[in-house]
């Protein structure tokens, strides 16, 4: 028996047809249910819903063609097989136009029937699994509909909720996407945006070339990096951002773009604000000094005019002159306060100028070298002949090397081992990675390691009323202006080298 | 015979005016421009007061400070400090000193900041000898 057609209707007038062709299907296995007229055929199918109809053609009332058009209008999967008379083929024809399955010739043979209800049942087991597929389809489009929905909902809540302003455009740079982080650093609603505006119309001009980077980096397929800009918004506010910028691409195809953008206005403002603490700090702390420095300058006065005073009083001369240079020694003081507190605390603007930078040393090694001999110094220099004219800032050098070489002198002044041959030695080079390395080293006291921490903050001095304090420190800021650098070695007792490196330039720089 | 003072400071022009003052009262100025140098006058000389800045190269004022005042025979002998830091810092330093394992030292008799009036100088000076 077929496993898909387990129902058969049987409907014929001749009651002898219908009693052997049930015979033989229920032998077959089949439930079988009949039918003496068309009518009564429609109304047993309604009842009994078979899976295959076998009807007779010549019937009186209902025929089996008006059979076949009823069944297939009320379930058109259901399969009907048409008996003919011999040789009716004509209405066999019209009947396979009307959709039955099959037609068997009368007499019916059994193998016949078998075959026809077999093929019956196949097409029936392809209609449902086709039905099956149809309906599994359908479920899975629906499925994969919900999945894509909600996917894009996340990926659209994802984009929406991001802190950073996200905005996408297409591949002529007309916006796309603007997300709330967006309109909150640009100060423009989306509607004001989406396909109105361009990217390029937010950006500043300084930023208008950054619209090749991302199409260029599609094709070379490096990868972007972050940069800090500054953006302007819609109120005309300037707008500190880190910005990323990459293409979205499909199968090397650039689609469009998408920027990234971080507000970095309160970073800044916190950054602004810590500065300016340790601006006050830093006053606070000049303010103690610059007091300490005038402290002792007064008392110097004080004694200056007593000594006067005495000298008028007693008509001593030695008394007035003692006490009038003491107040001139005073005056010298003062100004150099004065001085040093204005170089530190003046902007100046660099001035590159060509200069030979060992002739400076030299300068400076005859401007000392009266006071080395007083303290029996000698100064050495080391200095690379492949140097000749080049740009850097003369007067920076020379303010940095003589505080220096000054420094170092002292050094040798201060120290205790008398049986030294004090030596300080000014080194130049040239490095090959654009900067000018200058060493300056004394066989001096050498610094203890809490004196080498205290040596650049500011009034910080080890030669009581021979220094300000303020020496390194404008050195410092000096060479810092100079985008250079200096650093310092020194061992106790042994000496100490300081090494300056300033960058220069072979042309005037623009 | 007069009573000897000694005046250390590394500023000449300091020592001028202290020793000004010193002489101007009838006493004798003695004179010494680092600590080291102070303390060789102290053992030779057997001065009766010291008048002491802190505040010089090398550290070498707080060390003789701490050796006059840590010295069994020297404790005894008044010390006018005359130094441009403030009394406050001086003794926060003195007191940080002793927590890092220094003997306890006793504050100086008398603590001028500069700058000073010659007369409160030698008010000072006469207060510490009778």
């Amino acid at each position: 028996m077929n496993e898909i057609i387990r129902k058969i209707l049987i409907i014929d007038d001749e009651e002898a047809n219908v009693r052997v062709l049930s015979l033989t299907l229920r032998c077959d296995g089949y439930k079988v249910v009949c039918a003496l007229s068309g009518e009564e055929g429609l109304e047993v199918f309604r009842k009994e819903s078979p899976d295959l109809v076998l009807t007779d053609i010549k019937m009186p009332g209902m025929d089996g063609i008006e059979v076949l058009k009823h069944i297939k209008k009320v379930s058109p999967d259901t399969e009907v097989i048409i008996i003919t008379g011999h040789g009716d083929i004509d209405n066999a024809i019209e009947a396979l136009k009307f959709g039955a399955s099959d037609f068997i010739n009368k007499p019916i043979r059994d193998k016949i029937l078998a075959v026809a209800i077999q093929r019956a049942g196949e097409r029936l087991s392809i209609k449902r699994q086709l039905a099956e597929y149809t309906v599994t389809l359908e479920q899975k489009v629906q499925q994969a509909t919900e999945e894509l929905r909600r996917q894009s909902n996340f990926l659209t809540r994802l984009i929406r909720s991001s802190n950073d302003g996200i905005v996408a455009t297409d591949k002529d740079l007309n916006i796309v996407i603007f997300n709330p982080g967006a309109e909150r650093i640009f100060g423009y609603t989306a509607e004001e945006v989406i396909r109105k505006q361009k990217i390029t119309d937010l950006l500043p001009d300084s930023l208008k070339n950054i619209m090749a980077i991302p199409i260029r980096r599609a094709q070379s397929g490096t990868e972007a990096l972050w940069q800090e800009q500054t953006i302007c918004g819609k109120d005309q506010q300037c707008i500190p951002v880190r910005l990323y910028v990459t293409s979205l691409t499909e199968k090397e195809h650039v689609m469009g773009t998408v920027f990234f953008f971080q507000d970095l206005r309160e970073i800044k403002r916190l950054e602004d604000e810590l500065v300016h603490a340790e601006r006050l700090a830093a006053i606070g702390q000049t303010v103690a000094g610059v007091a300490h420095g005038i402290k002792n300058i007064l008392h110097g006065f004080k004694g200056g005019s007593y000594l006067v005073d005495l000298g008028i009083a007693k008509n001593d001369q030695e008394k007035l002159t003692k006490g009038w240079d003491m107040i001139q020694r005073n005056i010298v003081r003062t100004s150099e306060l004065v001085l040093d507190l204005l170089s530190y605390s003046k902007e100046r603007a660099l001035e590159f100028e060509p200069c030979e930078p060992n002739r400076i040393v030299q300068e400076i090694c005859d401007m000392m070298q009266h006071l080395a001999e007083q303290y029996h110094v000698e100064l050495v220099t080391d200095l690379d002949p492949s140097m000749n004219e080049i740009y850097m800032d003369p007067a920076v050098v020379h303010q940095c090397l003589s505080n220096l070489v000054s420094n170092a002198v002292d050094a040798c002044l201060f120290d205790h081992d008398t049986s030294k041959h004090y030596q300080v030695r000014i080194r130049t080079q040239r490095c090959s990675d654009g900067y000018i390395r200058f060493e300056i080293i004394d066989n001096g006291t050498g610094m203890s390691p809490e004196v080498r921490r205290k040596l650049f903050t500011s009034f910080f001095s080890t030669k009581g009323h021979r220094g300000t304090g303020l020496g390194l420190l404008v050195t410092r800021k000096l060479i810092q202006e100079h985008n250079g650098t200096i650093t310092v070695a020194s061992e106790q007792g042994k000496g100490t080298t300081f090494v300056i490196r300033l960058p220069y330039a072979v042309s005037k720089p623009e | 015979m007069g009573k000897k003072i000694l005046v250390v400071d590394d500023d000449p022009d300091v020592r001028l005016f202290s020793v000004t003052v010193i002489e101007e009262n009838g006493y004798i100025p003695l004179e010494a421009a680092d600590g080291e140098q102070g303390m060789q006058i102290i053992k030779k000389e057997h001065p009766d007061l010291v008048i002491l800045d802190v505040l010089m190269p090398k550290e070498s004022g707080v060390r003789l400070f701490r050796e006059i005042k840590t010295d069994a025979k020297l404790k005894k002998l008044p010390v006018i400090v005359l130094s441009g830091i403030a009394k406050r810092s001086f003794l926060r330093s003195q007191k940080a000193l002793t927590e890092f394992g220094g003997a306890p030292v006793p504050e100086p008799e008398v603590y001028l900041e500069k700058p000073v009036e010659p007369n409160e100088l030698a008010d000072a000076i006469r207060s510490q000898l009778p």
